[in-house]
């Protein structure tokens, strides 16, 4: 019982952090912040000075520098990094795209920013992570969401908070607060079937990215229309995180401050994006929407004990603790949209989860099929970390004596056989002792 | 009368019981039985050392069949070692390990979690136990007079062990149907023959090893009790029947066959009381008997295979009325007619009634096993994965030479003797010789059935030729032929050599009336002894002892050969004649036992599922015991599918390594390359829009590996699995890179990446290649093929990087002058 319970724990861990050397929550929160130049500290100071009120402890790099290292004796030096840099062709040190990949591998989360110049190094990794920068000199262009303060390019656009992704772990308050975003920089383009990519925000259907520079367009545009990513996460399936967004300015003060104006529409005092910065980076550094599991019991209904294996029909409970990471602590998680499935190839039992205060509990009879089952719980939602469980129990068919002993359609055969005993009993009897008289009448 | 063609003795009996039919029928028999055995005793008694003597040559004889057929199967152990064979017997030998360690009661209930991931195998249920709890009880009783033996040593040794009491049983079943020195020739030559050793040397811990046995003491027994009409002898008959039930599916010839005998019987008005008795008992005894096995259950009144059996008693009963009726009724020989007509109104009564039931379905149809016997492209059309066994092949003519010599020329002669002078057990043994021969000739594997009946058969042509070649003396003193005389009391089975010229004296006179009922033997015969001297009789003497010799010689060579491959290692030659021992498959499977986790789940082809299961413990996906075709043809699928598609069906099994058999760097044939059109064809029966068997051809229809291959087959799992990184290799300075021994071919597809899987272990000879499955890829990268490239040329940068200078500067583009004191402007490009 303990050596299963064991084996499911480990199957769990197994299953759900599998190459984890890195912290799965957020309790842990060094940070390295790479920038291309070191200036950026001043006009992103509100920013940072937002992630040091959050406990962060910040690292300062320029990306050039020799002596770049995040990985040292095998042990990761920090566990999340942001890249404020991104003219960068080549990291310095010992840091590259590669690594930074590897990085995320193994748990870490990152943060990209963009520019109008992308260098080598920023497209690499993006592309590892499924995302592609436009072309370098190219900015997403809106003729009709413009913030009047434009220099006339139309470069400086306003995302509307309805082209934000409507998930509060990752957005915050920014979706409900309506305010518009202010958006300087080049758009994303990523491939629709990824399953692991969001699309935070998106630059509205009028946009476009191309080189606002060429007053005519000479070839098709990187990206167009709501396809223009200005925002995109990637939670991967070790639920690593990683922002990119297409403008390093929208984190700066500047944008954090000013009033935005459109050309089309009413103006609004402050824009969107400091409460966005904020709560995007909440949420990739593990600050939210991070979700485990543990102790996972399964055990017979009748006396609560974890047999070894379930025999067919068995009614069985199963239970499970789901902690949620809030506010630097694990609390009760409160969804009641976990489900169960009991799964051999296919499902044959899917139920519900009952939460009570983070216990989720299924009760559920074993189906009247043998074989090699799992509980699976496959909990995969929006803003949440991915959370799989599997626990491996098999189902055996009844033993030869737990069978029904006497059925009652079967009287019928249990008569004609005792009937047919004391009949051929009888008949033997007859036999043996009358047999003498015959011959004897016949030769009478 | 009916009898009217066999010997004398015989047809007395049978005169007397057709005719009397009294109560006191049976008693009449067992006194006469009694009779001839006192008067025997009294011959005995009175010549203590003549029948001493051959009773002693008869037990050496015997003793000397029993250990040379045993010995003759010690060939795998003395090459390479104790240990089990092939693939069925790993997972016998797991089971009887089981049962030895767990007890019978858990044995039955034993639900086995390593086979068929996920659905699992109830193993009491799917299995005939007969051989482990053979095993399992010879290792007890060995336990309990205090031998320590391992069971793998109990396991290994049971099918010699169980080969020299086949060679008694023939004997007795021989000696049953013609005499003792034909029943000497059969115990050796079964002892011997390569078709029986072929599955039963030592190590092959079979069914098989054990059922043929228990099949010819089931017939022997039969045999005897038609002879006798013995209750005893049929209970007997109906236990060791029961015996072979529970031991190979293979009963279901028996279950056909004594019917079949019986049906023939009546056919040919050879019905007798005893026959009435022997049937019954036996039918009823066995079919109850035969249930109580869980894996056949109510397979005996349900299904089609069993129904002749049924239909037979049925008739026998309504035949033994009516013959009944026919005694009672006065002057019923003037309507003789009617009873005839009223008998083959019954038996159309019991066909209709079986066709009916079957139509509604209380019986289940034939079996496709059973057609693939009838039409042998059967299997091949719609069941592919019986037709993909290769002992499930048709036979080619040269095995059946090759695996009984000498005897399959003896074979027709002696069905011929035994048509001659028929008597009701020469019936079952010619029908038995028809079937069987006609099984062996559809399916190479029921050359095993067949072997007894020509060792029995050919044993009788030669004892009879010898009877009358070896005798010099005989033919010498008298014109008379000597022969016959003793064919004639093969019921007696009281005739030997020095008995026997006693008994010729005595008994000159009789054989002229005996041979009355057959004319055509008894001038032949004596033209026969007239023209042939002692001489010539010498030289055919040598000529067919050298002959024998050749047998022994050629049975020997096979033997050790052809049949003592342990399968699971190979041994190879070298120039220099030395012995090189290539033991792949365990490294394979002990590698997996010791590195892999506990519950790691292998996809293999079903071949090699039990001894992934018995040798490296870990849980498979498909095994020997084809149950499930549906689930082979998802591993088939997934073996024929390229790596995307089959890693879907990877995961939705939840495979952590797959395993393949690749014999292209040795030249091992047996390989998977090999066997993938059957994965194909499996795979198609199941899945016919996603794997077409066409297109793993080329376009000339040719299964080719090499550059003219087809596309889907150079870019499928198996392929892959198989030629990953062989294109790097040279196996010979003659060939180029990546050339296929087995096939003889360059491979046309090299230098491929695996995307799903990888490399786990290869084997040293790179027989068994384990891949592991990856896990799904943390991160999906973007697809532009641009930038595929540019990655590409970055990654070789990056390991110039590290490999060369560590601490270097990176480059920042357009990197701004900073002035102090200037607040840095936003870059404008």
């Amino acid at each position: 019982m303990a050596r299963l319970f064991i084996f499911a724990v480990g199957l769990l861990l197994f299953a759900s952090a599998w190459s984890s050397s890195l912290n799965v929550d957020g309790s842990s929160k060094r940070l390295l912040v790479l920038l291309d130049n070191l200036g950026l500290r001043e006009s992103h100071s509100f920013y940072f000075k937002q992630l040091k009120d959050r406990g962060f402890d910040i690292t300062f790099k320029t990306s050039d520098d020799s002596s770049l290292q995040i990985v040292k004796y095998g042990e990761y030096l920090y566990d999340h990094v942001i890249v404020f840099a991104p003219s960068t062709k080549e990291f310095g040190g010992r840091l590259d795209a590669d690594i930074l990949t590897q990085f995320v591998d193994a748990g870490g989360n990152v943060l990209v920013a963009g520019s109008n110049t992308v260098g080598d190094v920023i497209r690499e990794f993006a592309s590892e992570c499924g995302i592609e920068f436009a072309d370098d000199k190219s900015a997403v262009v809106d003729h009709l969401n413009y913030d009047l303060s434009d220099d006339g390019q139309h470069t400086l656009i306003v995302a509307s908070p309805s082209n934000l992704l409507s998930s509060e772990l990752i957005v915050g308050q920014a979706k409900k607060n309506n305010l518009p975003f202010l958006f300087r920089g080049t758009g994303m383009s990523s491939d629709p079937e990824n399953p692991l990519l969001l699309d935070v925000l998106t630059a509205s259907s009028t946009s476009y990215t191309a080189n606002p520079d060429e007053k005519t367009l000479s070839e098709y545009p990187a990206t167009v229309g709501k396809r223009t990513l200005l925002i995109s996460v990637l939670q991967a399936r070790n639920n690593a995180r990683v922002g990119f967004v297409g403008s390093l300015d929208f984190f700066s003060n500047d944008f954090f401050l000013s009033a935005v104006q459109p050309n089309n529409g009413k103006k609004s005092d402050k824009s969107g994006n400091q409460d966005l910065a904020v709560a995007l980076t909440d949420w990739l550094f593990k600050q939210r929407g991070v979700l485990r599991s543990r102790n996972i019991h399964h055990y017979l209904k009748s006396d609560k004990s974890t047999p070894r294996f379930y025999t067919v029909k068995n009614d069985i409970v199963f239970n499970v603790q789901f902690d949620e990471f809030v506010h630097g602590k694990w609390m009760p998680f409160n969804g009641t949209d976990v489900q169960l499935e009991f799964v051999r190839i296919d499902p044959f039992v899917r139920t519900a989860l009952t939460n009570k205060g983070g216990q989720l509990e299924a009760r559920f009879r074993v189906p009247d099929t043998y074989g090699i089952f799992k509980f699976v719980i496959d909990y995969n939602r929006v803003g949440y970390s991915h959370l799989y469980s599997a626990t491996q129990v098999s189902v055996h068919p009844l033993l030869h004596t737990e069978y029904e002993r006497f059925i009652t359609s079967a009287y019928p055969y249990y008569i004609s056989t005792f009937s047919m005993m004391a009949g051929a009993f009888l008949l033997s009897f007859l036999v043996l002792y009358h047999r003498d008289d015959l011959p004897k009448k016949k030769a009478e | 009368m009916a009898a009217r063609v066999t010997t004398n003795q015989s047809s007395i009996n049978d005169d007397s019981e057709l005719t009397t039919n009294d109560p006191e029928h049976q008693t009449n028999v067992s006194s006469k039985k009694r009779l001839s055995s006192s008067s025997n005793m009294l011959a005995t008694s009175s010549l203590i050392s003549p029948t001493g003597l051959t009773s002693l040559i008869s037990f050496i004889v015997l003793t000397c069949a029993y250990i040379s057929g045993f010995m003759s199967r010690l060939f795998s152990v003395i090459r390479f070692e104790s240990i089990i064979h092939e693939f069925d017997p790993w997972f016998n030998y797991r089971s009887t390990a089981y049962m030895t360690e767990n007890g019978f009661y858990n044995f039955l209930n034993w639900f086995d979690e390593l086979a068929w991931y996920p659905l699992g195998r109830i193993v009491g249920g799917t299995i005939y136990p007969g051989l482990m709890v053979t095993s399992g009880v010879i290792h007890w009783f060995l336990h309990m007079i205090n031998i320590p033996i391992h069971i793998r040593e109990i396991c290994v040794f049971l099918a010699p062990f169980f080969s020299g009491l086949t060679a008694l049983a023939t004997y007795l079943f021989t000696k049953e149907l013609w005499s003792r020195r034909a029943g000497l020739f059969a115990a050796a030559f079964i002892a011997i023959a390569p078709g029986y050793s072929s599955r039963s040397v030592a190590g092959s811990y079979d069914n098989e090893g054990i059922a043929i046995f228990a099949l010819m003491f089931t017939y022997f027994l039969w045999i005897r009790s038609v002879k006798t009409g013995s209750v005893f002898w049929s209970s007997c008959t109906a236990l060791s029947y029961f015996y072979m039930v529970s031991a190979w599916g293979g009963y279901v010839f028996i279950i056909n066959l004594i019917p079949v005998h019986v049906f023939v019987l009546i056919v040919l008005r050879r019905y007798s009381l005893r026959l009435y008795v022997s049937y019954s008992i036996f039918y009823i005894l066995g079919l109850i008997l035969s249930m109580q096995i869980p894996f056949v259950g109510f397979q005996p009144v349900r299904t089609s295979e069993h129904m002749l059996a049924a239909g037979v008693f049925a008739l026998l009963q309504a035949y033994a009325f009516i013959d009944y009726l026919y005694t009672k009724i006065p002057r019923a020989a003037d309507i003789k007619q009617l009873f005839f007509g009223l008998i083959m109104i019954v038996g159309l009564i019991v066909f209709a009634a079986v066709v009916v039931l079957t139509y509604a379905g209380y019986i289940a149809p034939w079996s496709g096993r059973f057609y693939s016997l009838w039409d042998t492209n059967y299997a091949k059309i719609h069941i592919p994965i019986i037709a993909s066994v290769s002992e499930h092949q048709p036979t080619t003519w040269t095995s059946f030479f090759f695996d009984l010599h000498l005897l399959i020329c003896l074979f027709p002669v002696g069905a011929w003797f035994c048509i001659k002078e028929l008597t009701d057990e020469r019936v079952f043994i010619v029908l038995y010789a028809v079937f069987a021969s006609y099984f062996a000739g559809v399916m190479i594997r029921l050359m095993l059935t067949l072997t007894p009946c020509v060792c029995v058969l050919a044993a009788i042509a030669l004892s009879k030729t010898l009877d009358y070649y070896a005798d010099t003396e005989t033919s010498d003193m008298s014109t008379s032929p000597v022969v016959p005389t003793n064919d004639g009391d093969g019921e007696d089975t009281e005739s030997d050599k020095n008995n026997r010229n006693l008994y010729d004296k005595a008994g000159k006179p009789k054989p002229i009336p005996g041979r009355r009922g057959t004319p055509g033997t008894n001038p032949e015969a004596e033209e026969d002894t007239s023209i042939v001297s002692s001489n010539i009789k010498t030289v055919v003497v040598i000529c067919i002892a050298m002959m024998l010799m050749l047998f022994a010689v050629h049975c020997t060579w096979v033997t050790s050969n052809a049949y003592s491959s342990p399968s699971i290692v190979l041994a190879s030659y070298n120039n220099d004649g030395s012995r090189y021992i290539i033991d792949d498959f365990r490294e394979a499977y002990y590698w997996l036992r010791k590195n892999t986790p506990e519950r790691a789940r292998v996809m293999s082809w079903w071949d090699y599922g039990y001894q992934i299961a018995g040798m490296g413990n870990r849980t498979v996906l498909v095994d020997n015991n084809t149950w499930n075709n549906s689930h082979i043809a998802l591993v088939g699928k997934a073996m024929s599918s390229n790596e995307t598609e089959a890693y879907k069906i990877m995961t939705m099994l939840d495979v952590d390594y797959v395993l393949v058999i690749f014999g292209g760097m040795i030249g091992y044939s047996g390989d998977d390359i090999n066997k993938f059109l059957w994965m194909v064809r499996i795979a198609e029966g199941e899945h016919p829009k996603d794997i077409r068997e066409q297109d793993y051809f080329t376009e000339n229809g040719e299964f080719r590996v090499d550059r003219t291959g087809s596309p889907i087959l150079l870019n499928c799992l198996m392929y892959k699995l198989c030629y990953y990184r062989f294109g790097e290799l040279q196996t010979d300075f003659r060939s180029p890179p990546g050339f296929d021994r087995t096939r003889h071919v360059e491979i046309g597809n090299k230098n491929f990446d695996l995307q799903h899987v990888e490399e786990a272990y290869t084997t040293e000879h790179w027989i068994v290649r384990i891949y592991k499955v990856k896990k799904l890829a943390n991160r999906l990268q973007a697809k532009n093929a641009l930038r595929q490239v540019q990655r590409r040329k970055s990654i070789y940068s990056t390991t110039k990087k590290v490999a060369g200078q560590a601490r270097k500067q990176g480059v920042i583009l357009n990197k701004p002058q900073i002035k102090k004191g200037t607040k840095v402007s936003k870059r404008k490009t």
